[in-house]
Parts: C-alpha cells; sequence; structure tokens
C-alpha cells in the first residue's frame, strides 16, 4: 500500500471535489465564475479607491458552453502577478491579512480558470492595465493540475503587451481581443477613456437559466448591497441591462487588523510560531496579535508558566498547548472594530429601493461586535410592499424562461422561478389556469403559456407570499444553502407574528416582505470552501436576532398604522355611505334643510372616526397620530383614503 | 323600470292639511319629534342615535292582573355612528319617512309596498338600501314600538290572512257588509281593522269560534253550523295575523262575545291559543290592543282519543322538537299554575302523540260539527 501512496496537489484535489468551490453542475458553475470574477474586480476597486464600474458579458458558443469575460475599471495587476493569480490556486493576497474583503481564500478565480479549461480545454484570457500610458498585458494561461504552477501558452511563454491608445486598440481588433476602452458618454458617445482594469475571459461548460441561482440574480442582489457600483450585464441574448450607482462615494477602507488571540486556533498558533523569526515570546505576542501590550504577553506567559523571554525557537508542541490554555484563561480587550466598513443604514436604504419595489423601507446597521476575536457588524434592511416577481413578467420572458427550464412540473417551475410566490400561489396560479399540478413546463403550446401568463397577472398571491431573504457577508450575495445559515435560522426565529406578519412555528414569515442581511467581518466564518452559507457562532447569531428585531419593530409599527388607517378609512366611508340618506329622510319628514344636515353630518362623522382613532398599542399607551418611525425609514405612501364622498 | 326615490331637495314643512285629523295626526307628529331629534343632535355636533324598545323575550314580562305579556322598558340603542347599526339607523329613518308620506298622501300599502316604495340604490355605491324584503320587515316593527303607533297606524298593512263569516253586519272603508251572505268564501278580514276603517253596524251573534285553519273552517261553514249556533265563525291560517287578532279582540271587547278556539291538539295549537290569549312575544307592545285573556280553548283535548274512540291511524307521534316545545309551553307563567293545563300537556306527552282536528273526520265527515262542538259547549268542557 505505501507505494500506492504519494501528494496530492491542491489543484488535482479540487479538479476532483470541485462541488465543495461552487461547480457542482453546470448552472451553478456559470454563476460562480461570474461571481468569483466580479468579486474580484469589486475588491481591486475599492481597496485602489476607483469608484467601481463592471462589464460582465455572457456568449453562448453552444447550448453547453458559454464564453464569460468579467472586465473592471480597477488598478490592474502588475505582469508578474497575472499567471500566478489566475494559474495557482490559494495565490491571493487577502488571506494571510485581516482585512474585510470579499474574497478571503485565495482560490477564487484560478478555480474559475481551472473548471474552464478541465470542462472546455480553453485557456483562461486575461488583458490588464495599470496606466493609461502604460502597455495591457494579455495572457493566455492553463493551470497544470499536477504541480497547481500556471503555464502561459501565449508569447512565447511570457504573454503579450498591448501598447497603450489607438495602436494597441488596432491590435486587439485584429486579434479578436475583447476589452471596453471607453466609459458610456452622454447620448450614446464615447466617454472618456478607461484608465486601468482588468479583462478576464473563461470558456466552460455552463447552463445560462434565469431564476433562483441565477448570474442576473447575482448582479442584482450584487447592485442592491453595493450603490457604488455599476453594472453593464449582457446575457447571451444580447441584451445588456445597466444596474447604475446611485451614489459615487466609495464604503470607507476598511483597515487592516492582525489577529486578536481569542481567534487563534492552536493550529494556527503553532504555524504562526514556526513562521515566526527567533524572537521572544513577549515580541511575538505583542507582535503579532492586536490588543496584547507587554504587560498582557507577560500575564499570558506566566499563566502559561513560560518565561517572556524565552525564544520562540524553543516553543515545542507542549509549550504552545500551554500558550494557548493561557491565552484564553488571560483577560484581553476586544479588538479594536473601526476595520469594518459597514454599508450603512441609508445606502442600505437607497439601495434595496432602487432594486425592490415597495412601500415602506426601513434598515438598522448593529455597533459592531466580536466572535472569536473577529470583529463583525450586522446589518439588516427590510423592504415591505407589492414585490412580485410572477406580476411583473412579459409573455415573452415567461416563454422563454419556461424554454430554459428544466424543472419536472409547472409547479416546481413558478417555486423554482419566481420569488415569494410560494407553495399556495403556485398552487392557486395553476388552478386559476386550469392546468393539473403535473403539468410539465416543457410541453405547452402558445395559447396554454398565454393562460399561464394570465393567470399569474390575476392572482392575488401576496398573501400566500413568503419573505424574501436576501443574505450578504462582506456585500456579496448568498444564493445557495439558505437553509444551513444563520442568517436563515435567524430570521426564521424571529416572532414576525408580533411585528404584523403571519408566521408558523419555526418557518420564514409570509407577505410581500424582503430582508436583506449583512455580515461584514474581517474573517467571515463560513460554513465551507464555496462560501454559500453563514456559521452560527453565538455572537453573531446575537446580532443578527437584534438586527431583525429592530426593523421588525419598525415594520410592526408600519403595519399597525397602516391598519389603523385603513380602518379609518373603511368606518368612515361606510358612515359616509349613509349620511345622504339619513339626511334626505328626515328632510323629508320635516322639512330640514337636507344639505345643512348632511354637512353637520359629515362634520360628526370626521370627528367620530377620526376619535375611534385613538387606540391603544400593545402596552396600552395612546398611538400618537404621527407614528416616530426613527432615522432611516423610507416610506412610499400612497394616498390615505380620502374624506370626500 | 325607475324605482321611487324619496325626493332630495329640501321641501318647505308643508303644514298639516286639515284634512290628517285624529290620529293619523299624532302618529304624524311622532315622525317629526324623531326628525327633529336628528336635525338637532346633529347641529350641536352630537352622533344621533335612536332608543327602540326592546323586542326580546327578555323585555317582555307577564302581567298577573291584565292576564296578558306587556312590554318591559327595555331599549337598545342604535347609533348612526356605529358601524353595526349604521345602516339599520339609516333604514329606520327611510321607512319613518316612507310610512310619513302614507300618512300624508292617505293611502296605505302592504309592507311588501313599502319596501317597493324605500328600496334603492344608495347613490355613488352598488348598495342597496334594503336587499330584500326581510331587511324592511324588523325596521317596520322597530318604527312601530319607537312610536308606540301599530303598523295600521303607519299606514302599512300585512296581507289578509284569515277569514270570517257568521251573522254580523259592518260596514268596511264605506261599504256595508252582511257577513251572513258570503257565500262559500267568507268575509277576509282586512289587515287594517280599526273602527275607521272596520265599523260594527248589528250583531245577533252570539259567540265567536275561532278555528285553526282554512280547511276546518270550511266543514263548519258548509255545515251553516254558524247559523244553526248563531255565531261568528272565524280562522287566521296558524298563527293569526294582527287584523285577525284585533278584530277578534274588537268583537270580544266591543260586543261581549266570548271567544272559543278549535285548535289541533299539539304544541302548535297550544301556542296559538297561547298568542290570542297572551299576546306574542314579538309584538308585546299590541298585548293591550289585542290579548283576549278571557278566550277559550275547546278543543282538540289530549284525552279525545279515548273520548272520542279514535283510531290509532290518526296518531301523529310527537317529535323531539315536539316535545320540546310542549315542556316550554308549561313553564309559561299563565299556564304554568293553572292545573288543567298541565294534566292537559302532562298526557299529551304520555300519549305520545298529537292530534289534528282532522283527525275526528275519521269518525263521520261532519262530526265535528255535529258532535265534537256541540257537545263541548253544552257541557262547557273548555280549557281557560
Ligand atoms: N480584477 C482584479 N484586479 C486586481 N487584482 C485582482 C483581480 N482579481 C484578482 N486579483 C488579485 O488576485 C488575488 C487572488 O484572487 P482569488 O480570487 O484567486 O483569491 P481571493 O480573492 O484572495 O480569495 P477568494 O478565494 O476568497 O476569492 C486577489 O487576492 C487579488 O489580489
Ligand atoms: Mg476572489
Amino acid at each position: 500500500m505505501a507505494a500506492a501512496q504519494k501528494e496530492i496537489s491542491v489543484s488535482e484535489f479540487f479538479a476532483k471535489n470541485r462541488h465543495l468551490l461552487g461547480f457542482d453542475n453546470p448552472r451553478k458553475a456559470l454563476l460562480t465564475t461570474v461571481k468569483e470574477a466580479v468579486d474580484n474586480s469589486l475588491d481591486a476597486c475599492e481597496e485602489a479607491g476607483i469608484v467601481p464600474e463592471i462589464w460582465v458579458e455572457l456568449v453562448a458558443i453552444n447550448g453547453k458552453r458559454y464564453r464569460v469575460s468579467i472586465q473592471d475599471n480597477g488598478p490592474g495587476i502588475v505582469k508578474k502577478q497575472i499567471p500566478l493569480i489566475f494559474g495557482k490556486l490559494l495565490y491571493g493576497s487577502k488571506f494571510h491579512r485581516l482585512q474585510m474583503s470579499r474574497g478571503q481564500q485565495g482560490i477564487g478565480i484560478s478555480a474559475a480558470g481551472m473548471y474552464g479549461m478541465l470542462t472546455t480545454g480553453q485557456p483562461v484570457k486575461i488583458i490588464s492595465k495599470i496606466s493609461v500610458r502604460k502597455p495591457a498585458h494579455y495572457y493566455e494561461i492553463q493551470i497544470d493540475t499536477k504541480t497547481n504552477k500556471p503555464e502561459i501558452l501565449n508569447g512565447r511563454g511570457d504573454g503579450v503587451d498591448i501598447p497603450p491608445g489607438e495602436k494597441g486598440r488596432k491590435y486587439m481588433e485584429k486579434h479578436g481581443i475583447d476589452w471596453v476602452a471607453f466609459y458610456e458618454g452622454e447620448d450614446g458617445q464615447p466617454g472618456k477613456e478607461i484608465r486601468s482594469g482588468t479583462r478576464v475571459t473563461i470558456e466552460l461548460e455552463a447552463k445560462y437559466q434565469r431564476g433562483r441561482g441565477s448570474v442576473d440574480e447575482y448582479l442584482e442582489q450584487t447592485a442592491i448591497a453595493n450603490p457604488h457600483v455599476t453594472i453593464h450585464f449582457t446575457d447571451p441574448d444580447g441584451n445588456t441591462t445597466v444596474y447604475r450607482r446611485s451614489t459615487t462615494e466609495l464604503p470607507p477602507e476598511p483597515k487592516e487588523i492582525k489577529p486578536h488571540p481569542y481567534g487563534v486556533e492552536l493550529g494556527r498558533l503553532v504555524t504562526m510560531l514556526k513562521d515566526a523569526k527567533s524572537m521572544t515570546l513577549s515580541q511575538f505576542l505583542t507582535g503579532s496579535f492586536s490588543r496584547v501590550s507587554p504587560a498582557v504577553a507577560r500575564r499570558i506567559c506566566e499563566a502559561a508558566g513560560l518565561s517572556t523571554r524565552a525564544s520562540t525557537r524553543k516553543i515545542g508542541r507542549a509549550e504552545a498547548d500551554k500558550l494557548y490554555e493561557a491565552i484564553q484563561a488571560t483577560k484581553i480587550s476586544s479588538p479594536s472594530t473601526d476595520c469594518i466598513a459597514p454599508i450603512g443604514e441609508s445606502l442600505l436604504l437607497k439601495g434595496l429601493h432602487q432594486v425592490v419595489p415597495g412601500e415602506f423601507y426601513c434598515a438598522a446597521t448593529r455597533p459592531p461586535a466580536v466572535y472569536r476575536g473577529n470583529p463583525f457588524q450586522v446589518e439588516v434592511a427590510l423592504a415591505y410592499g407589492n414585490r412580485n416577481t410572477a406580476k411583473k413578467i412579459t409573455l415573452e420572458q415567461l416563454t422563454e424562461l419556461l424554454g430554459q427550464s428544466d424543472a419536472r412540473t409547472l409547479r416546481q417551475f413558478l417555486l423554482l422561478t419566481f420569488d415569494g410566490i410560494g407553495a399556495d400561489g403556485a398552487e392557486k396560479i395553476l388552478k386559476t389556469a386550469g392546468f393539473g399540478t403535473r403539468q410539465s413546463p416543457s410541453k405547452l403550446k402558445p395559447k396554454d403559456i398565454a393562460r399561464l401568463h394570465e393567470a399569474m397577472r390575476d392572482v392575488n398571491i401576496s398573501e400566500g407570499q413568503t419573505m424574501q431573504v436576501l443574505r450578504y457577508a462582506n456585500r456579496v450575495p448568498l444564493q445557495f444553502k439558505q437553509r444551513d445559515c444563520a442568517i436563515t435560522e435567524a430570521v426564521m426565529s424571529t416572532n414576525w407574528r408580533s411585528y404584523g406578519l403571519s408566521q408558523s412555528r419555526g418557518q420564514l414569515p409570509s407577505g410581500p416582505v424582503t430582508v436583506l442581511v449583512h455580515i461584514a467581518s474581517v474573517w467571515v466564518p463560513f460554513t465551507s470552501e464555496s462560501k454559500e452559507a453563514i456559521a452560527a457562532y453565538p455572537e453573531i447569531q446575537r446580532e443578527l436576532r437584534l438586527g431583525l428585531q429592530s426593523v421588525g419593530r419598525k415594520l410592526g409599527m408600519y403595519l399597525r398604522r397602516r391598519k389603523r388607517v385603513a380602518q379609518q378609512g373603511e368606518r368612515r366611508s361606510i358612515f359616509l355611505r349613509y349620511l345622504g340618506e339619513v339626511a334626505s329622510a328626515v328632510s323629508q319628514i320635516n322639512g330640514a334643510d337636507r344639505d345643512e344636515l348632511y354637512e353637520h353630518l359629515v362634520k360628526v362623522a370626521k370627528r367620530m372616526t377620526a376619535e375611534a382613532d385613538v387606540k391603544l398599542d400593545r402596552q396600552g399607551r395612546p398611538i400618537e397620530e404621527e407614528v416616530d418611525f426613527g432615522d432611516n425609514v423610507l416610506i412610499v405612501e400612497s394616498e390615505p383614503p380620502g374624506l370626500a364622498p | 323600470m325607475a324605482k321611487k326615490r324619496p325626493v332630495r331637495k329640501t321641501k318647505p314643512a308643508k303644514k298639516l292639511s286639515k284634512s290628517i285629523v285624529g290620529k293619523d295626526r299624532q302618529t304624524l307628529q311622532a315622525l317629526r319629534q324623531v326628525a327633529d331629534t336628528v336635525v338637532k343632535t346633529a347641529t350641536r355636533s352630537r352622533p344621533p342615535h335612536l332608543d327602540i324598545p326592546s323586542r326580546s323575550l327578555r323585555n317582555v314580562r307577564y302581567n298577573k292582573s291584565k292576564r296578558f305579556i306587556e312590554m318591559g322598558k327595555g331599549t337598545n340603542r342604535r347609533e348612526l355612528f356605529n358601524l353595526s347599526q349604521a345602516k339599520a339607523y339609516m333604514q329606520t329613518m327611510l321607512v319613518a319617512s316612507g310610512c310619513k308620506q302614507l300618512i300624508e298622501q292617505q293611502k296605505t300599502t302592504s309592507i311588501r309596498g313599502l319596501y317597493y316604495l324605500l328600496k334603492h340604490t344608495i347613490e355613488g355605491t352598488k348598495e342597496e338600501t334594503f336587499d330584500d324584503q326581510s331587511d324592511c320587515d324588523p325596521v317596520i316593527e322597530d318604527l312601530e314600538v319607537l312610536l308606540s303607533a301599530l303598523r295600521e297606524e303607519l299606514h302599512v298593512y300585512a296581507s289578509n290572512r284569515g277569514t270570517l263569516v257568521g251573522n254580523l253586519v259592518l260596514n268596511d272603508s264605506g261599504d256595508q257588509i252582511d257577513c251572513s251572505r258570503m257565500g262559500s268564501g267568507g268575509y277576509s278580514i282586512p289587515s287594517i281593522v280599526e273602527d275607521d276603517v272596520v265599523e260594527f253596524v248589528r250583531c245577533d251573534a252570539e259567540f265567536v269560534l275561532h278555528v285553526e285553519k282554512d280547511t276546518v273552517w270550511r266543514r263548519f261553514n258548509e255545515d251553516k253550523f254558524w247559523k244553526e249556533y248563531n255565531c261568528i265563525l272565524t280562522h287566521g291560517q296558524g298563527q293569526p295575523p294582527r287584523g285577525v287578532r284585533r278584530l277578534l279582540y274588537r268583537l270580544h271587547n266591543e260586543l261581549g262575545l266570548p271567544v272559543y278556539c278549535l285548535l289541533d291538539n299539539d304544541p302548535w295549537g297550544y301556542y296559538i291559543y297561547s298568542v290570542i290569549k297572551q299576546g306574542s312575544i314579538n309584538l308585546a307592545y299590541e298585548s293591550k290592543r289585542m290579548a283576549i285573556p278571557d278566550a277559550r280553548f275547546l278543543g282538540l283535548r289530549s284525552k279525545d282519543y279515548q273520548r272520542c274512540e279514535l283510531t290509532p291511524s290518526v296518531q301523529i307521534a310527537l317529535s323531539d322538537n315536539d316535545i320540546k316545545r310542549a315542556k316550554q309551553i308549561a313553564e309559561y307563567p299563565w299556564f304554568k299554575h293553572k292545573r288543567a293545563w298541565q294534566k292537559e300537556i302532562e298526557l299529551m306527552l304520555k300519549n305520545g302523540f298529537k292530534l289534528e282536528v282532522e283527525a275526528l273526520i275519521s269518525k263521520d265527515i261532519s262530526y265535528v260539527t255535529e258532535v265534537y262542538v256541540p257537545e263541548r259547549l253544552e257541557e262547557g268542557d273548555y280549557l281557560d
């Protein structure tokens, strides 16, 4: 057996375990590829202080193969780094540091490239440019899965430099290299030249399908949480959607911090000790960790029974164990939390309002907190109102979606494609359209589709809708493993009934509600490498709960007020309806002036309904006429029921 | 088909025309007062309401000395600005205005006619003032108790549902009618029998025999029973309508005729007797003008099965509901302390069956007119 054992390269490992990285199936592979590239672009732009603009282009080569290109206006990448970034797994600038960023593991983009190569045999193509006047570097790269090393295919293994300006543009045209050279100008004219940036092109086996877990959804959700970003998206049909930024203000630059001792696991501590140059234990502790002063270092060493002057070289496994125990036992102040850059309540509102239609919006950013020595911050925003993607869709879009769907039944199609329909809604639609529950979506005739479309418009599914939960980690939407995520868990265990929504125990509440939850952290605790769900640390759960409660309370206030206004309107209209008859009858009997009497009665009606509105809230306090929702609430109000008969 | 709508424009208050006199004048006055209160209240910016005497069982009581059911002092408030009462309030006002028009124009109409007079779509809505007649009828009763005026005084009548024949001459709306010459159909008792409509001219009869239904009445009329025994023969088709009850009351009180009732031997028969004698819960406010505490129950009796030697084929088994009703009736205060009545009801329960008057036909077609009733009258055997 011993002979059969040999080292496995990371690339080989991941080639066999692609699901761990989010390449489980062709549809998801497409999304993951776009996502990794876009996340990188946004990280790079923000780090360089550039307001990000991103171009995403999907081209269908054939039914199974797509070419994906993502370009940004970021800082670009220096020539010698390019092959390593795109051709070597576990190479990145973000792993070893503790700073809030979208990427953190250094696997993302090279894994996408490797997946492309494995499924189509095509290399990854990169153009990157760091300045207007400098040449752009063009590489075609393959990853050698055995050695985890990049293999450069063009320019005789050295890549190609494309000169700046007109000359370079001609060259690119000639060689079929795509590059967006100018921003969009006024009325279709080219605008300013794009000074720097990176464009990655990957060809891969994929499947393009709209709906849940799609590229479209990812870009839309990215636009919500990143209101400073403009995204141009060209889908395989050649239609371009632009998500425009609503602010040019960049999020504040997150600071890099040293790890906090509480957040370091034993294994990591051992590696850090090994990697450290020869120094005293005190130097090591104060130098490698945040919040460790010489005094704290002394207390740790005392607790571990080690000398502060012991050399790191002399620390063996047993000593490391003791040191680890000692750290846990020593009181160390929490890490500074100014390293987190939340989206902020007002931008959250802007982003949500821009993309999710509704009538009530509110947001809450929790103060930063710490789990296992890692600072993090939770933000929650909520939109309430007419959310229903099923109603907005055109007949053409529906036809197309049906064509793309691989759902087995029409019911499944409805549930998977549209947010917030819910099982009840789907059932209602099918019943109204007169389809059986087992109807297959693939064999529908045009007139059947028209019938379905009609039903989707007519059926009121807003009561049956379930809450839509948008999850984000460091501004990146999380689209999968909803059930395994601490965010979903927190939403489901919140009692939404007390905020005026209906909810069965331990389920998502129903109603036309969208909740956005963002966790920002220097190190987001994902449940797996594919970065799809957040792990449930108690400190995180607590912050999630408090954040959800805070938007929930505001929603509750709004819904109560809305109900009251509706009741008031209802009462008024009932009274007003009869006043005319009463006035006529009375005037008929005693000859009183009918109109004068009517006016008097209307006046009383107004007063009566106003009086009846002073109701008591849950705590028995009279509810004020003008409700104070606090900050960061946006209400898109429709006219309250009027008084005019 | 344009429906008549109440006049919307203000009409100058017409002085009561001289021709409207007596009771009508009073009723109009009462209606006016209700309307004036609304104007006064609204002008003071207060929500108008009506206090309508309650017609529920809880608000009636048996007056032992007067020997009939009386209405208590309980009232129900009906508010215009109350979600569940707003419509009823409006309807009450509509009915009031409808009655006012009828009285003023010196016309009468049926309850159905009034319903059509007042039914229309409320302006600016799709809602009807009344959805159907059952919406309107209770409002008329509300107005009656509110004004303590009889429905007839509001110029509204129910359909004729009762017949009379016998040695009586009366004047109905100016027409002299000899009730002994009414052929096989008899005189149809109108809903309004107040003395300004129906006036007694001459009466030779010595008593009134009131039977439950038309079929029995026909038997007696065909056999010319009323001629032979010199009486007035009436029926009220089950529970007698107000016109019939009011006429019986007048015959009894004005002409001094004793009233005998021939009803089925079942809880329903007992109940009809109770209504004639003591008044009904629903119309308790009219008891003093309708109840005949001296009315007598001639039959059928629980003992008649044996007494008349009837055969088992005429038995009709008592239903659970019959048993329940019988027990309730036995508890009525005016039956409760009468031994004879208690025995009567007990015996029926013991029999386990009920008997219709028609059962006597099994003896002979005219047994009831030739034997049964004469014998009872002779013996003076009746319940009181
Ligand atoms: N568009 C880009 N512009 C500039 N630098 C980039 C760009 N894309 C990637 N990089 C650099 O390449 C590195 C590797 O990227 P990669 O996506 O492989 O890993 P990562 O983003 O660090 O972590 P993760 O695996 O979580 O995505 C990044 O850390 C970044 O420094
Ligand atoms: Mg990345």
